[in-house]
């Protein structure tokens, strides 16, 4: 009898931990974001193909504003309470992956843009390969199994997006890509993080 | 047939309301109270009780502040609380015969 007490209380405190670790990750709302807003900056890349739109103020927008958006959630969390509020290890270690990866690809992006490499189309597979690997990193930081597909799909998604790289129809690709496998998996996690279960 | 030493129990953390709240800690690192009161499903009463109980045992600590005027209390688990689950964890697992935790 108490041993199959004992074994029930820790699945339970195992199972209330990992319960705690998920309502840590937080990065729902930015990927919601970021997704939306790359989204949008394909399709109008898309439509000028077609169409003669020139998008390069899209797409400053398109990068600009979900980093207006994380770091003033950065600067609320971190900075303006001194304390983050969910200062556990793990949470940290995902803000810190992000924010490195938004770093990184940020700083490509220019630099492509700024020689010219960016016509050449490989920038989007280094992309959606550099963000299946933050995404499967976030999983186990996360204890989020299901996340580990999303990153499978990103990395399938890399070859498709390099395999069409001279072709309009990448553009198309890489925007369903950023709401499918971006937006979609960041509202996942908004709509998990509080869930408002009865007493 | 297993040795139960009742000396042993944390009897803060023997209620399962006060347990679950040390867990979620444990792995969120600090929530505010409507995450907690959720995460345990209980209600707003029941969670007052046990956060204060838990507060004045020493093993979390609260801040209080305000977010968009609205008051927001945020609570933290402290080492002495971490260190209480570590140990009740571990004097569940000695109460089962070795090789069968999981």
């Amino acid at each position: 009898m108490i041993e199959d007490r004992a074994r029930e209380d820790i699945a339970f405190i195992r199972e209330t931990i990992e319960a705690g670790r998920t309502y840590a990750t937080s990065l729902g709302s930015d990927m919601v974001v970021w997704g939306v807003a790359v989204a949008i900056g394909h399709l109008t890349t898309y439509l000028r193909v077609g169409g003669g739109l020139s998008p390069g103020w899209i797409w400053a927008a398109c990068i600009g504003l979900p980093w207006l958006y994380s770091l003033r959630r950065y600067w609320r969390r971190f900075l303006r309470n001194r304390q983050p509020t969910h200062p556990g290890p793990m949470a940290k270690a995902q803000q810190m992956l992000w924010l490195g990866f938004g770093i990184f690809l940020t700083t490509l992006a220019i630099a492509a843009s700024w020689t010219g490499e960016m016509r050449l189309g490989w920038f989007d597979a280094v992309a959606a390969g550099a963000l299946g690997s933050t995404v499967f990193a976030t999983a186990w930081l996360a204890s989020l199994p299901w996340l580990r597909w999303v990153a499978v799909g990103w990395w399938g998604g890399e070859l498709l997006v390099y395999g069409l790289r001279n072709e309009a129809e990448m553009q198309l690709v890489s925007a369903a890509m950023m709401l499918l496998l971006l937006a979609l998996p960041g509202l996942v996690l908004v709509t998990r993080r509080t869930p408002r279960r009865s007493a | 047939m297993t040795d139960y030493d009742h000396a042993a129990i944390d009897e803060v953390l023997h209620s399962r309301v006060r347990l679950a709240i040390v867990a979620f800690l444990a792995g969120a690192g600090a929530a505010d109270f409507s995450a907690i009161r959720d995460a345990i499903k209980t209600t707003d009463g029941n969670a007052s009780v046990h956060l204060r109980k838990l507060e004045d045992t020493g093993y979390v600590t609260v801040e209080k502040r305000f977010a968009a005027r609205k008051p927001k209390s945020v609570y933290r688990l402290t080492e002495a609380g971490r260190r209480a689950l570590n140990e009740y964890v571990t004097h569940l697992e000695s109460l089962l015969p070795s090789g069968r935790q999981r």
